[in-house]
């Protein structure tokens, strides 16, 4: 199956991500984006508790590849294939790729690494794009205050 | 959760003239009237979008002759909501155990620097 081509699907770097996060992490600013570009490193801590995940590629420069597995505690696979688009040393990376072994669902994520007093602020920003026969060619995205209205809204 | 309906939830919330009108129905029934007033729409315009929505599930429409109110289903919006909180979760939890895997292999850095001639 072919990667997404860098740029091609690209939903989002112009629009509002639909999911900012940010998190201090007291190390240096090196060694923190080392442990998110070696596959060494990386397969140690990538993914929610409970799983374990597989780096089968890792080619951390523009125009790369990247695929992963995550095995999650039901036993499933959560495959992604992804691109690097822009590799920045040490302080950004962004890539996009395929989601669930589905083309038709991407992840166009940016993060940013900053020193902040010696230790290292970490930025993720996600687009995600949903493509069906219904949305082809319309990358989906809604705003912040969008994403809070639904949060709201479930809570009713 | 059915990826069919999921899709068709993004779809319909593409756009922001419905992403408006949900959020005005998020505050009660309204009717199609009141509901195009604010968008300086044409009413069949209006109800165009509102067909759209009511396919998707994301309203409800009376059957009050005169007036049908328009009102909100949150429930497609759920998968959504879900759909977004497992990327959320995904990056808590990757935070956590990246937190806790930078302590590690930095204690064992200094604990190296130390027993050994302390070079590196």
């Amino acid at each position: 199956m072919a990667a997404p081509e860098a740029g091609a699907s690209k939903p989002a770097n112009k629009k509002a991500p639909d999911l900012v996060l940010t998190r201090v992490f007291d190390a240096p600013r090196e060694l923190v984006f080392k442990v998110w570009t070696d596959p060494k490193h990386a397969a140690q801590w990538w993914g929610p508790s409970g799983f374990k995940t597989t780096i089968q590629e890792m080619d951390v420069r523009p125009g790369g590849r990247w695929r992963y597995a995550m095995r999650g505690p039901d036993g499933n696979d959560y495959p992604f294939d992804g691109v690097y688009v822009e590799v920045v040393e040490p302080e950004r990376l962004v890539f996009d790729g395929a989601i669930h072994g589905d083309p038709n669902q991407s992840v166009w994520t940016e993060v940013t690494f900053a020193e902040c007093e010696g230790k290292t602020k970490v930025t993720v920003r996600q687009a995600y794009s949903f493509e069906s026969d219904a949305t082809r060619g319309a990358p989906i995205g809604w705003n912040q205050q969008f994403d809070r209205l639904v949060e709201y809204l479930v809570r009713l | 959760m059915g990826a069919d309906r999921l899709s068709t939830t993004f779809a319909t919330l593409a756009d922001p003239t419905r992403r408006a009108i949900l959020a005005r129905l998020a505050l009660g029934k309204v009717s199609v009237t009141d509901l195009a007033k604010p968008f300086k729409m044409s009413l069949p315009a209006v109800s165009k979008h509102l067909k759209v929505l009511e396919r998707a599930g994301l309203i409800r429409r009376g059957r009050e002759a005169q007036w049908r109110p328009c009102q909100l289903d949150a429930s497609p919006l759920k998968d959504v909501a879900g759909w977004v909180e497992r990327y959320r979760r995904f990056w808590t939890e990757s935070f956590d155990r990246l937190d806790d895997y930078l302590r590690r292999i930095q204690k064992k850095e200094k604990n190296h620097g130390r027993t050994r001639s302390r070079s590196k």
